[in-house]
C-alpha cells in the first residue's frame, strides 16, 4: 500500500514542479488528439449526416460496415495503417511512420466510425416535422443541411465526446505508429505503459491523473455547452 | 379576381393508398377559403399540395397560371404552411420567428420579428429571448404562427390553427389572420373543425370527405352560402 501512496506523493511533486518529460507526453497527447479530432469531425459529421438523412442504394450495407468498425480492434487499425505508411508501404514516401501526424491518421480511423454512426443516429432521431417546417419557411437545400445539423447538435456533441474518449485514451495505435519516442511521439498512455513496466509508478500515476483531468474537463465543457445551447 | 391556384385531375397517394382526388378546383386571389370535413378527409394533404411541400401523384397544380412542378423551392417563397402540430427549432423565440426571414436575406429582421410577435399577442420584450423549452403549448403555437406571419407571404395555409387553443388565443389567431389579408393582401386557406370560427373569417368554404370534395355537412341550425369565388367539382364517392 505504501508504494501506491509514495507514487501518488511523487506524482504530485512531478506535476507541481513541471517535470519536462511528463509535460512533453501531455503536450504530444493534446496535439495528436486535437489533430485526430479535427479530421474525425470534419470527415465524420458530414458523412454521418448523409448516412442518417439521405436514402441511397446500399445504405444498410454502409450502416452495417460503419457499425462493424465500431468494434474494430485498435491494434488491427494500427497494423493496417502501419502497413500503408511503413517504408515499403504504398504511402511510405510520405514519411508518416513514427510521427505525430502518422499517429493522428490512425486515431482518425479509430474515431471516424464513432462520429459517423452516432451522428447518423442523431439525424435519424430528429423530429419528422423538421424538414417540412424548414421547407415551408423558405429554406433552400444548404439551409436545410445546416439547420438540420444545428438541430442534431446535441447528438453530434455526444458523438464528439465519445470519439474524444476513445482517441485520448488509445494506446495500441499510438504505440505502433508513434513508436513511443521520448520528447517526440510519446503520449500519456504510451508513457504510462512504459513507466509502469520500468516500475516508475510515480510518473505513471502523474500521467494518469493528467489524463483523467483532461477527460473530466472535456466532458464538463461538453455538458456546459449542451446546457447553454438547450436554454 | 383571378385564379391563384388551379388544380386539374389531382390525385395524391401515400403507399399506393389514395388519399385525395380533386377533378377540378380553382382558388381566387385574395380570398379566405375554409376547408371543412371530418378527420382523414384530405384537408391536410390539400394544404401540403398548395404549400408545394409535395407534388401530386397525378394531375397538375398551377399557380398564377403556371405549372408548379420543378419550381417548388422558388414557389415556397410565396406560400407558407402552418401545420396542425407546428415544430419549433431548438432555438430562442427570436431565432425561430426570424429563421424564414434570414434564409430569404431580409434586412430588417428584428423589426419584422417584433411586429409578428405583437400580431399573435406576444410581447417581444418578454418572449423573444425565451428558449423553445420555456413556452407553453399555446405559446409555442403562436410563435410558430408568428414565424409564418413575419414572412408576409402571398399565400398563408393554416391547418387547424385554433386546435388546442383557448378562446382568447383563438381570437388572437383570428385577428392575426385577418391582418395578414388586410395588410399584406394574402390569400388564405384555413382548415378546421370549428365551424363558427371558420364562418367568422372565411369568404368561401370547401368540404372534403374521404379525399373527395363533398356537399356541405353543416352543424345543426347552420347554413352556408353557395360558393362565391371557388369553383370545385365534386369527386363523387370513392
Amino acid at each position: 500500500m505504501n508504494y501506491i501512496l509514495d507514487g501518488l506523493r511523487q506524482a504530485f511533486v512531478l506535476l507541481v514542479n513541471g517535470d519536462p518529460e511528463t509535460f512533453s507526453a501531455v503536450a504530444t497527447t493534446l496535439i495528436v488528439t486535437f489533430e485526430a479530432m479535427a479530421a474525425t469531425l470534419a470527415l465524420g459529421a458530414p458523412a454521418g449526416f448523409l448516412l442518417g438523412y439521405a436514402s441511397f442504394p446500399g445504405k444498410r450495407a454502409v450502416r452495417l460496415t460503419v457499425e462493424t468498425f465500431l468494434s474494430f480492434p485498435t491494434v488491427v487499425i494500427g497494423l493496417v495503417v502501419y502497413a500503408f505508411v511503413s517504408r515499403r508501404g504504398p504511402l511510405g514516401e510520405w514519411g508518416l511512420l513514427f510521427t505525430v501526424p502518422g499517429m493522428a491518421v490512425g486515431l482518425t480511423i479509430l474515431g471516424l466510425p464513432i462520429v459517423i454512426a452516432l451522428t447518423a443516429q442523431a439525424v435519424e432521431n430528429l423530429d419528422r416535422r423538421l424538414r417540412p417546417t424548414l421547407l415551408t419557411l423558405g429554406a433552400r437545400p444548404r439551409h436545410v443541411f445546416f439547420a438540420t445539423l444545428a438541430e442534431a447538435r446535441f447528438g453530434i456533441m455526444l458523438a464528439a465526446t465519445a470519439a474524444f474518449g476513445r482517441i485520448v485514451s488509445e494506446i495500441g495505435i499510438s504505440m505502433m505508429l508513434g513508436g513511443n519516442i521520448k520528447w517526440d511521439t510519446r503520449t500519456i498512455t504510451t508513457a504510462i505503459a512504459l513507466e509502469t513496466g520500468k516500475g516508475e509508478f510515480a510518473t505513471g500515476i502523474a500521467l494518469g491523473m493528467v489524463l483523467m483531468a483532461i477527460a473530466f474537463l472535456v466532458n464538463l465543457a461538453a455538458t456546459a455547452t449542451r446546457r447553454r445551447s438547450a436554454a | 379576381m383571378s385564379a391563384l391556384y388551379e388544380l386539374a385531375d389531382v390525385v395524391q397517394r401515400y403507399d399506393d393508398r389514395e388519399v385525395l382526388r380533386i377533378p377540378a378546383l380553382s382558388i381566387e386571389s385574395g380570398i379566405i377559403l375554409g376547408l371543412a370535413g371530418p378527420n382523414g378527409g384530405g384537408k391536410s394533404t390539400l394544404l401540403r399540395l398548395l404549400a408545394f411541400l409535395e407534388a401530386p401523384a397525378e394531375g397538375e397544380v398551377r399557380y398564377r397560371g403556371e405549372p408548379t412542378r420543378g419550381r417548388e423551392y422558388a414557389l415556397r417563397g410565396e406560400a407558407t404552411c402552418f401545420p396542425q402540430e407546428p415544430y419549433l427549432l431548438k432555438r430562442t423565440v427570436r431565432a425561430n420567428v426570424g429563421f424564414g426571414l434570414s434564409v430569404r436575406g431580409v434586412a430588417d429582421i428584428r423589426e419584422r420579428v417584433d411586429a409578428a410577435l405583437w400580431q399573435v399577442g406576444l410581447d417581444p420584450a418578454r418572449f423573444s429571448g425565451r428558449s423553445w423549452r420555456q413556452l407553453s403549448g399555446g405559446e409555442a403555437k403562436r410563435v410558430a404562427l408568428a414565424a409564418r406571419l413575419a414572412l408576409r407571404p402571398r399565400v398563408l395555409l393554416l391547418d387547424e390553427p385554433t386546435a388546442n387553443l383557448d378562446k382568447d388565443s383563438a381570437e388572437l389567431v383570428r385577428r392575426a389572420v385577418l391582418t395578414a389579408r388586410e395588410r399584406d393582401g394574402a390569400t388564405l386557406v384555413v382548415s378546421g373543425h370549428d365551424q363558427p370560427w371558420l364562418r367568422a373569417i372565411c369568404d368561401d368554404m370547401l368540404w372534403l370527405r374521404e379525399g373527395r370534395v363533398s356537399a356541405p355537412v353543416l352543424e345543426q341550425g347552420h347554413s352556408w352560402p353557395a360558393a362565391a369565388s371557388t369553383q370545385a367539382s365534386e369527386g363523387g364517392q370513392p
